[in-house]
């Protein structure tokens, strides 16, 4: 009897045990996520300032609009930093992708969907953790007119969804190439710099604001954060709008045919 | 030591033949890493073209903190990568326990396990920052230089090494420590730009804290002929310190580890 108790008092708390440590696995992760951010939020408000030191305005700017674009961008990058290709990728190698095509929703639609609601969850993540850092320790200062924030929350919206027929377009080469961590990390790098997440696109030399702006990648983090740092004055809104629907279209269309054309190329490894 | 000499150069023909079968990996692998560093310097070249320099550092110069933290890194990523994936792939899979049974020493076992040719590209990318650098800046590459370069860039590796190896002990007990390694490892952000720019605690924590500051900072300021006394020397001398301490403290992890099972 008290030897039969005794086995289950170990086998409960070996489960306990096992089960506190995953919980504690999954904490840390979002604990050292949010610190890395922090970290580099720090990083840049830092070298900034030295870059503003003694100097009225820098490339155009000055140092309050820069810290605010700044620390705005960093919040927003992880929105934009991971695409499509990887979750393509797994669809491909594991062979589901068979499966989804013949699933009567659109796999395109599903997508976007899940992007959209990603978006929502990571914007409010992203406010309530950093985003409370940037306000408090470097005194982050928003614009306190509500059509700004509109016309911000607008522009993300549409630049999220011009990103996302990007991706989904990228996406496509995973039908091709099976190396698809290598393509991530291609896109990664590409879109960290052209999309404003590191520097304020106003300052790149001429030549290389002319690559950024034939990219869509600008229109998801810099023409948004832009517009909320005051780099975009708001009465401008109406032809960032413009410019983004056409983007869009253009975007839209590509990527219905592109997926079309390459879906034939499917080969569903395995079983 | 001729005996692990001659282990670690079987271990890596093994793994120099695993990786040539995947070409194509390998040259993806070394090459990603070069890219997400163009990104990085695309950036503070542009910001740095408009200003004649940051808190007195020019471009060059900060390349110059740039290339050695990137050489350091690379030591690291070359010849101690599986450190972040100990638990991972080491202790959950009870893997680890094959390492015991064997005659040699399991933390070398563990380290010549597996070569990241991922590390390679940081290298490169290194000596071409070191190099462009030390031109423009005149940095004449007399044989003390040379020797303090490479003393200073071996430190550094072992800094990198040294608190992966601390952060990595957490395995023992939590299984997964790559939540814990990044949080230290992250720090060395900071060490990419010339520690004057930041606040007096960041350069203290930086510098006897979590000592990345000798991998980069201090070598280069003392390449620069910058008056920075002492802290000029002390890097190998801190490694050392460093190494040796995360290797008591590896061997203490070791007597407490009993196997995940199954």
């Amino acid at each position: 009897m008290t030897l039969a108790l005794r086995r289950k008092g170990r086998l409960y708390r070996s489960i306990a045990v096992m089960t506190f440590k995953q919980y504690l696995a999954y904490n840390l992760w979002f604990w050292v996520q949010l610190l890395g951010q922090i970290l580099m939020m720090t990083v840049f408000v830092f070298f900034w300032r030295a870059v503003y030191a003694g100097r009225g305005t820098v490339g155009g700017l000055e140092q309050q609009q820069t810290i605010t674009y700044i620390l705005l961008a960093q919040m927003i990058a992880p929105l934009v930093q991971w695409g499509q290709i990887l979750p393509m990728g797994d669809l491909v190698r594991e062979g589901m992708i068979a499966i989804e095509l013949t699933r009567p929703v659109d796999l395109q639609e599903r997508f976007y969907i899940e992007t959209l609601s990603s978006l929502g969850y990571s914007l409010l993540q992203q406010v309530l953790t950093v985003g409370l850092f940037a306000r408090f320790v470097f005194h982050l200062q928003l614009p306190s007119d509500p059509a700004i924030w509109a016309a911000f929350g607008l522009t993300l919206l549409l630049g999220n969804a011009i990103l996302f027929c990007f991706d989904w377009m990228f996406a496509c080469l995973a039908f091709y190439s099976t190396e698809v961590w290598g393509l991530h990390v291609v896109r990664e790098g590409t879109v960290m710099f052209f999309s404003g997440a590191l520097v304020p696109l106003v300052m790149l030399p001429g030549w290389l604001q002319s690559v950024a702006s034939w990219m869509p990648f600008s229109q998801a983090l810099y023409t948004p954060v832009a517009l909320l740092s005051g780099i975009i004055p708001a009465a401008q809104a109406p032809q960032v709008w413009l410019v983004q629907l056409a983007w869009l279209a253009a975007l839209a269309v590509g990527s219905r045919v592109v997926f079309r054309l390459a879906v034939r190329k499917v080969t569903v490894q395995g079983g | 030591m001729r005996r692990y000499a001659r282990l670690y150069w079987h271990f890596l023909l093994q793994r120099f033949k695993i990786l040539l079968e995947y070409r194509m990996n390998f040259v993806i692998g070394a090459g990603s890493t070069v890219l997400l560093q163009a990104a990085g310097l695309l950036a503070v070249w542009s910001v740095m073209r408009q200003i004649p320099d940051l808190n007195g550092w020019t471009f060059d110069e900060i390349l110059l903190v740039y290339g050695l933290i990137t050489l350091s890194k690379s030591i690291n990523h070359m010849f101690a990568d599986n450190l972040w994936i100990f638990g991972r792939a080491y202790i959950r899979t009870g893997g680890f326990d094959r390492f015991l049974v064997r005659p040699i020493n399991p933390l070398f076992h563990l380290l010549a396990d597996r070569f990241c040719h991922d590390g390679i590209g940081n290298f490169v990318v290194g000596i071409a920052l070191v190099l462009k650098a030390s031109l423009a800046l005149h940095i004449a590459w007399t044989p003390i230089n040379i020797a303090y370069c490479l003393v200073a860039v071996v430190s550094g590796g072992v800094i990198f090494i040294a608190l992966n190896l601390l952060t990595a002990v957490s395995a023992f007990w939590i299984i997964d420590s790559i939540p814990v390694t990044s949080a230290i490892f992250q720090t060395h952000e900071f060490a990419k730009y010339p520690l004057t720019i930041y606040s007096r605690g960041i350069g203290i924590v930086m510098t006897w804290l979590i000592p990345y500051g000798f991998a980069s900072f201090y070598p280069a300021a003392h390449l620069l002929g910058r008056p920075i006394g002492v802290l000029a020397w002390l890097g190998p001398l801190i490694a050392v310190a460093l190494i040796t301490l995360a290797y008591r403290i590896w061997l203490w992890g070791l007597s407490h580890y009993s196997s995940t099972g199954s």
